[in-house]
């Protein structure tokens, strides 16, 4: 996701005069255009992030509008008191951006994977968070931030089950989209709910594993706060199947999946896909973690066979 | 403002330290060391430097009630504002608070994040905005020990930032002992020096010698005065004794403070060095 960002972000820069972008110390290959724009409101802050984030917040409490981006782990937990303090409690217009979200950054090991970040940020107060589902939702997140006065934090990431398929339907403030539809309204359905990239194992096994004889609806969200109110299609959904599968690339504890569970009425069955640590876990590529937690599109659709038998047409 | 004079400035210091006490004794408070340790250089702060244009950060967030005493002393706290340190509703807790008064632009309390706040606005307004505003940041020494303050100021001697000051109170108390006994920081000048600042180190209690570090000009990198301090400055039985970090006065104590705090043009014991 990070070259549709850099180019939604260059699209905001190049229109906001107050706006400013920091790096610590990455983006080699793909942040030297808006290096070479921005002049001095682009920002090298060097390997120091829990400085980076206190320049953030000094820039912007002299007006500016800073981006500050970094790999996610290192955005976020090494400097979560001066985004706690600096920046939520002072209500300042500072983007947080994490690029690798969940497994993405596989092969380099736990101390890069990012599967804590929208659990310690979604408690902290003023903040919004942004997690686009794919690459073609990027910018509309990019242009939601860009909105805000007050903070927020994107995640991104690439799933290594990523496959390609339209939304049916995109809500133009939650960003929520509808990815799959239910055939049979009276029959046993299943709603699934996928956190950002998280749906992709949900379009994965409707591209490849049968998911769509099964009387599923697929959704992604893609913002925190939830706010049900306004999706209405996803809630309708959930009150007429009363069973819900979630799936996340990110632990269980403090997801999303658990708000989400308390955003919506009670439901006969809720399940919740996550990633897991085990301290005798082995490394590798994004899949072998993803395998290795059984965070897979195979377990996935176990599950829904497991809490809706009858929801399968075959 | 008209430009005050240094025995004007020292009289307000006194002026401070005394409803210092009064504010910290009706509330029953702690923190009186720290805040005697710095009020001379908020004084000077307030009281001659500090432009409509400029910024001060309170990087050591335990001298908000100093703080507080300085901004009420010059006018920029109401008697009502002041009046409710302390209390259930108030808008002036032990550290400044976010959003809360226009005179306060930073919520401070834990160590180390005032300084990269001002870095982060010394740097816009020389680098992005092109403006003449200068910035100061009133940091501890205890404060010292935090990385953070250290990658601030690889930060500002890098982007050159000489519209930016840092003062140390450099009062060699912390939380739990002596500085040099729990987490040796000197040569605490050297130190600064070698990160790329220029580097003053003075009587931090001296007005004179405040104004000296404080108006030298620019000259391309960013300013650390090293101000030494004694901690509970102007109370005689609190001066360099620790337990004055945490404990409030009983109303004879309370007495023997106020007492104590003679005209300073006629006594040294709240002007004079240690």
């Amino acid at each position: 996701m990070r070259v549709p960002f850099v180019g939604a972000v260059s699209e905001v820069l190049a229109r906001d005069p107050k706006g400013m972008f920091i790096t610590g110390d990455l983006g080699y290959g793909a942040l030297e255009g808006l290096s070479s724009a921005l002049g001095k409101r682009f920002l090298n802050a060097g390997v120091a992030e829990q400085n980076m984030i206190g320049v953030a917040a000094g820039a912007a409490l002299a007006g500016l509008r800073p981006w500050v981006y970094s790999i996610a782990p290192f955005a976020t937990y090494r400097c979560v008191e001066q985004i706690r303090n600096d920046v939520c409690l002072h209500h300042l217009p500072v983007r947080v951006v994490g690029n690798g979200g969940g497994y993405t950054y596989g092969i380099m090991g736990s101390t890069h994977h990012a599967l804590e970040d929208l659990a310690v940020l979604k408690s902290l107060p003023n903040m919004q968070l942004f997690f686009p589902c794919t690459n073609d939702h990027v910018a509309a997140a990019v242009t939601k931030m860009a909105a805000l006065d007050g903070p927020s934090y994107l995640r991104l990431a690439i799933s290594a089950y990523e496959t390609p398929r339209p939304a049916l339907d995109e809500h133009p403030e939650t960003l929520t989209r509808h990815y799959f539809a239910r055939m049979a309204r009276q029959a046993p359905g299943v709603t699934i709910v996928g956190a950002g990239h998280g749906v992709q194992l949900a379009l994965h096994a409707l591209a490849h594993l049968g998911l769509d004889r099964a009387n599923v609806d697929v959704f992604g969200v893609a913002r925190f706060p939830l706010d049900l109110a306004k999706d209405a299609a996803l809630a309708a959904s959930v009150e007429e199947t009363r069973s819900v599968v979630f799936v996340e690339e990110h632990y269980r504890a403090g997801g999303i999946g658990e708000s989400f569970a308390v955003a919506i009425p009670p439901v006969a069955s809720y399940e919740i896909l996550s990633a897991s640590y085990d301290v005798d876990q082995r490394y590798g590529s994004a899949r072998f973690h993803m395998q290795q937690c059984r965070l897979t599109p195979e377990a996935l659709v176990a599950l829904v066979r497991e809490v809706a038998p009858a929801t399968y047409a075959s | 403002m008209t430009r005050r004079s240094p025995a004007e400035l020292t009289a307000d210091a006194r002026s401070i330290r005394r409803a210092f006490l009064k504010m910290h004794y009706e509330a029953k408070a702690g923190h009186l060391g720290t805040g005697l340790s710095d009020i001379d250089l908020l004084t000077y702060v307030y009281g001659a430097w500090l432009r409509p244009q400029d910024v001060f950060i309170l990087s050591k967030g335990h001298g908000a009630s100093s703080l507080y005493a300085t901004l009420h002393h010059y006018g920029r706290l109401t008697d009502e504002q002041f009046a409710t340190y302390y209390k259930d509703g108030t808008l002036l807790p032990a550290h400044p608070a976010a959003r809360a008064l226009d005179a306060i632009p930073a919520a401070t309390g834990s160590l180390g994040h005032g300084f990269p706040i001002a870095s982060g606005l010394a740097y816009a307004h020389k680098h992005v905005h092109g403006s003449h505003a200068r910035v100061a940041c009133l940091v501890s020494d205890g404060e010292c020990d935090e990385g953070s303050v250290w990658e601030a100021a690889l930060f500002c001697a890098h982007h050159r930032l000489d519209n930016l000051t840092v003062l140390v109170d450099a009062n060699g108390l912390q939380g739990f002992g002596r500085t040099e006994e729990v987490m040796k920081l000197e040569p605490l000048p050297l130190k600064w020096e070698a990160f790329g600042f220029r580097t003053s180190e003075i009587d931090g209690h001296d007005i004179s010698k405040i104004a000296a570090a404080m108006e030298r000009p620019a000259d391309g990198r960013p300013h650390c005065i090293v101000a030494r301090t004694t901690k509970g400055k102007g109370v005689r039985y609190m001066e360099d004794r620790l337990e004055w970090h945490y404990l409030p006065m009983s109303e004879a104590q309370y007495r023997e403070a106020v007492d104590g705090l003679v005209d300073p043009r006629g006594d040294d014991k709240t002007g004079g060095g240690r």
